[in-house]
Parts: C-alpha cells; sequence; structure tokens
C-alpha cells in the first residue's frame, strides 16, 4: 500500500498533479492512498516553498511542477 | 517536523514594527519589485524563487516581517524561515495589496494592485481577494490588537 500526497494550495497545477497521479493510481490498480493537502501549515512541514509537491510514503519525489503521467509511473512501481 | 502557526499581521501594524526597526523581506519576483515596490528604509528582497539558496543572508538578531503581493508567498517564507531556526518572524497579511489599499508608501505604479486582484502565479501567489474592509476586523494571530 503506497500512501501518496499531493501538497499544494488549490492552484490549478496542484489539481493537474492531483487527476494524473490518481489517473496513474488506476491504470497501474496498485494498492494507494491519495490524500491532497491544502493548509499551509501542514504543507510547511515539509519545508517546500514551490508547489505543487508529490510526496510517496513521506518521501518528496517531485516539487514545483507538474509530473508527466509516466514520470508518475516510474515512481509508482 | 511539527510547525508552529505563524504570526500573522496587518500593514498597519508592520508599519509600526519597521518604525520599530523590523526588517521588511519581500519574496516577490524582481520584474514585480520593479513595477512596484514598498517604500520603506528597512527592506531587502528575496525572491521566493531564490529563497533556498538565500535566506541565510537574512540576520536572525532582527525581527523580520515577510511581505509579498496577496500574502501567500510570504506566509510559506515565514513558515520556511521558522523552520530553519528564525524566531522573530511574521508574515503579513494581504501584502501589497492591503498596503496600497491602506495608502501606505510605495515606489512605482500602483494601478496594478489597484485595478485587478488575479492570481498573479501558481500556489499562493495570492491570498483571497483583499476586501475593502477594515484591518482591523480581527486582531492580529499572536493576539496583539491589529491598529
Amino acid at each position: 500500500m503506497k500512501h501518496i500526497k499531493i501538497l499544494g494550495t488549490g492552484c490549478p497545477k496542484c489539481k493537474q498533479m492531483e487527476a494524473i497521479v490518481k489517473q496513474v493510481v488506476a491504470q497501474l490498480g496498485i494498492e494507494a492512498t491519495v490524500e491532497k493537502v491544502e493548509d499551509i501549515q501542514k504543507i510547511m512541514e515539509y519545508n517546500v516553498l514551490t508547489t505543487p509537491v508529490l510526496v510517496i510514503d513521506e518521501q518528496i519525489k517531485v516539487k514545483g511542477r507538474v509530473p508527466m503521467p509516466e514520470e508518475v509511473k516510474s515512481l509508482l512501481q | 517536523m511539527e510547525t508552529k502557526t505563524a504570526v500573522e499581521i496587518c500593514p498597519t501594524t508592520t508599519q509600526g514594527r519597521v518604525k520599530a526597526g523590523a526588517l521588511l523581506v519581500d519574496v516577490r519576483e524582481r520584474d514585480e519589485v520593479a513595477q512596484l515596490a514598498y517604500d520603506v528604509p528597512n527592506i531587502v528582497n528575496i525572491p521566493l524563487s531564490e529563497f533556498e539558496n538565500r535566506f541565510h543572508e537574512l540576520p536572525k538578531d532582527q525581527e523580520l516581517v515577510m511581505v509579498c503581493r496577496g500574502g501567500g508567498r510570504s506566509l510559506k517564507a515565514t513558515y520556511y524561515l521558522m523552520n530553519m531556526g528564525y524566531d522573530n518572524v511574521a508574515n503579513m497579511q494581504h501584502g501589497i495589496i492591503r498596503w496600497v489599499q491602506r495608502g501606505f508608501p510605495t515606489k512605482g505604479d500602483s494601478s496594478s494592485v489597484l485595478v485587478k486582484n488575479d492570481n498573479a502565479g501558481c500556489c499562493g501567489t495570492s491570498a483571497p481577494a483583499a476586501k475593502s474592509s477594515s484591518c482591523c476586523d480581527a486582531p492580529n494571530s499572536d493576539g496583539s490588537p491589529c491598529c
């Protein structure tokens, strides 16, 4: 079971990342939780200045940009 | 990492803090500052895009008030500094938009922030739309009165 978090304050890029991640999770058919974190204080627990951020099992994998679906696939496999 | 809640103050309170010796830290990008800048004696510009590499330029023994356009980016920078061991730092809510609305001093063209209040960039660039109501509607987050 993967625990995925998307950190972002609700901007379009954050929504894009969320959509891509959910799409890839569905395609891969893996067991995963996808949580969107919009609270700035909770986001800053990861001490990141640029969003969106992709966190997989509490590790920051992508920061400040929207990844391509292929990249998310490789991060999840 | 457990993060404490940031201290947030309004532009009027910020004016007082600056007069008392606080340093204003503007985290807007250079082109934004070139267009419209805060006109106070103690100010530095460290754009958020450079912040991770340059935050160490900021003194730890002086009060810092973080500012931006709408209060979103500066709040991130405030938390970042708190996480990096700065304990005398506050965020100015509502940014230069409210600052201009209050008639506080600026250099440059203020029409851009008075005419529109759209989101200038991704991810917390702007705080919620500035209202025309008084900044004294709510106390500062540290409990002190606003004005």
